[in-house]
């Protein structure tokens, strides 16, 4: 890697009109629609969407398992076209962790250096090193199936970074594991990216899992990418309604534009009241236009005088809060969240009257 | 055969509920028992007691014993000289010719089903039926016809030698027929399905995802064949041996069919000592001899495989 800083980070993969088409004539399937996306050197880049997205199969075209119908990709530069997986410096942890069952925890570590054809000392030493970056020492000499599920997965990681490769393709490989489980992989995984510089490209449909682990989001659906940024930018300025109702809890509202300058707007909620809106990027919205706004739970806070006014619908106890559902006088259903402080009044039950205040840059206007 | 605690005596109710049980024990046992004492373990058993008696003038045997059976398996006397004694050669080569070609068919099929075994197991569901379906159409035709519709593919003026003669390729028809050759053609056709079944079975369970593992931890397609494929199926590959083998070894008709007279296996030299040699002492104790190479040999070869198993650990 080189130390030299650039204006934009270097890219490692540069993906450009990429398209898959499964099966021919009418059974033909688009699994991916002109993709266009660069991963930069070294970072954490996330594949976000629901099962179907075609998530996997671009992963999988990176691995080298697939083809593109269109579209060219290359790493560090070259050109993948017609590379197969053993052709391309990356390396998959597989959703199953696919471990070889006949060889040994260590064997299996040392299977793409083998392959590599390192010499025997240099895969010892590798094999022992990455024993003890996943913390697998004791078990050398197990097989796949005399371990645990945790264990099998960091065995997993290990036998794909042995080979030290340029990228890490990772498809879902916490969903087998248990909550508890998870957290710890979840930033074993990150202490691992940390530790090796190597770029992780991570697969997943749980958009928790991707807040909390990538340096940047690529939120798919159908085909298609549909927003890329920080897990930040994501959550809080989602461009489209598909990206704000993926990922966590949001109220969608309808709203009329009546002030537009640069990247922000005022829009007018049916309630009357105006609010200010951020607006994504790329968008110009007009004076009078209609438009939908997104305003996340945790921006609203029940208050004497505020925007909305509405009638509780029901609240759930949650230990640390409150989810309060909301109808609002416009007859659009309004969640949030109220923490349980002790020197909070008692929370409103079914049928009270309440006002909702949304805080200040916390109503974001949504691509039609 | 109840078991009772000297400290809690049982009552007349427990001792009859365990009779009852025992009962019922032996009863699910009995079709199994029935199996193994009378199917299994009794004709083995009269062959045994044959191999010691003496053989009488018109077949059948003297109630006398006699370990003559057992001595000409290996030794031949000379016809004049009753005290000179020799190697017996001929079975020698007999029992030669039937390891070594049934060997050769275990080989020839595992080399022709394991790629076809392993098309079949890379088709989609609906298509690796028809094609099992179809691996399995020559059990519908008798094994003697069969056998005898190779005989007339390759005898001197069958299909083969014909093509070839006027297509001028050769000038004087090959002699295939009644030779080991035929044998082996013959031996691998009958077989090749006991072969394809168990690798397909072995390779329809293997996880697609650890071919890839190996393509994408930087193996060529022969490694991953090598080192990911091979391994796995070993278990296909040990079953469809022995399924080949153990018939091949004792196969009597296609040998008989094809090899002609003159190259006998040893199905055909034991059913000689039945029927024309009568000597049924004789050929009782060369099928209990078969038996022995059998097991000898699938000893070996579990120890071997098991070993390079080990191995790959």
């Amino acid at each position: 890697m080189k130390d030299t800083v650039t204006a934009t980070p270097q890219a490692e993969i540069e993906i450009e009109g990429l398209s898959k088409t499964f099966g021919t004539g009418v059974d033909a399937f688009e699994a991916l629609k002109n993709i266009s996306l660069t991963i930069r050197r070294g970072e954490f880049f996330t594949l976000l969407g629901p099962s179907g997205c075609g998530k996997t199969t671009l992963l999988r075209m990176i691995a080298g398992f697939e083809h593109p119908t269109r579209g060219t990709l290359r790493i560090d530069g070259r050109d993948m076209g017609g590379l197969g997986p053993n052709q391309r410096s990356v390396n998959t942890v597989f959703q199953n962790y696919a471990l070889f069952p006949h060889m040994s925890v260590a064997d299996n570590i040392g299977f793409g250096l083998r392959m590599l054809g390192k010499p025997r000392t240099e895969v010892k030493a590798t094999v022992a090193e990455m024993l003890t970056l996943v913390r697998m020492e004791q078990l050398a000499d197990r097989r796949p199936s005399e371990i645990s599920g945790g264990q099998q997965q960091r065995v997993a990681l290990a036998r794909a970074l042995a080979p030290r490769p340029r990228v890490l393709l990772l498809d879902e490989p916490l969903s087998a594991l248990d909550l508890k489980l998870r957290k710890e992989m979840q930033s074993e995984l990150k202490r691992l990216q940390t530790e090796t510089g190597i770029t992780f490209v991570f697969v997943t449909h749980d958009q928790e899992e991707a807040l909390t682990m990538s340096d940047r989001i690529a939120v798919m659906n159908a085909g298609r990418i549909l927003q890329i940024g920080s897990p930040r930018e994501i959550y809080d300025q989602p461009a489209e309604r598909f990206v704000a109702d993926f990922i966590g809890d949001t109220n969608f509202l309808t709203a009329v534009v009546t002030e537009a300058v640069e990247n922000r707007c005022r829009v007018r909620l049916p309630s009357g009241a105006e609010v200010e809106a951020g607006v994504p990027r790329g968008m110009s919205p007009r004076m009078g236009d209609t438009v939908t706004i997104v305003i996340r739970p945790e921006h609203a806070r029940l208050a004497e005088d505020g925007a909305l006014h509405g009638r509780v619908e029901e609240s759930v106890f949650f230990g640390t809060d409150t989810h309060i559902t909301v109808t609002l006088d416009s007859g659009e259903t309004f969640t949030l969240r109220r923490q349980n402080a002790a020197d909070l009044p008692a929370t409103p039950g079914p049928g009270a009257r309440v006002t909702i205040a949304v805080a200040r840059g916390g109503t974001q206007v949504l691509r039609s | 055969m109840t078991l009772v605690m000297p400290e809690a005596r049982p009552t007349d109710h427990t001792a009859q509920a365990t009779r009852r049980a025992a009962r019922r024990r032996w009863l699910l046992l009995a079709p199994s028992l029935f199996v193994l004492v009378f199917a299994a373990s009794g004709p083995l058993l009269i062959v045994l007691l044959y191999s010691f008696l003496t053989p009488g003038n018109f077949g059948d045997v003297v109630w006398q014993f006699s370990t003559e059976g057992w001595f000409r398996v290996f030794f031949a006397r000379d016809i004049f000289d009753p005290e000179s004694v020799q190697l017996n050669q001929a079975h020698a080569a007999i029992f030669w010719r039937s390891i070594s070609l049934s060997l050769q068919t275990t080989l020839i099929c595992a080399v022709l089903g394991f790629p076809t075994a392993w098309f079949i197991a890379m088709q989609p569901p609906g298509r690796r039926e028809i094609l099992l379906f179809l691996v399995t159409i020559p059990f519908w035709t008798n094994l003697l016809i069969r056998t005898f519709a190779i005989q007339e593919v390759i005898r001197n003026q069958g299909l083969i030698n014909t093509i070839l003669l006027n297509t001028g390729v050769i000038s004087a028809p090959i002699q295939m027929l009644y030779t080991d050759f035929a044998i082996l053609v013959g031996m691998a056709y009958v077989f090749l399905p006991f072969m394809v079944l168990p690798l397909y079975a072995a390779m329809e369970k293997l996880d697609r995802r650890l071919i890839e593992a190996g393509y994408d931890l930087y193996a060529s397609r022969w490694r991953v064949m090598w080192h990911i494929i091979l391994p796995l199926v070993r278990p296909g590959v040990i079953a469809g041996s022995i399924l080949v083998f153990i018939p091949a070894i004792g196969a009597y008709v296609t040998p008989r069919v094809l090899g002609g007279g003159r190259n006998m296996m040893l199905g055909n030299l034991i059913e000689l000592q039945f029927g024309q040699g009568r000597n049924w002492p004789l050929g009782a104790a060369l099928a209990l001899t078969l038996l022995v190479i059998v097991v000898v040999a699938l000893m070996f070869y579990i120890r071997v495989t098991s070993r390079q198993e080990a191995r790959h650990g």
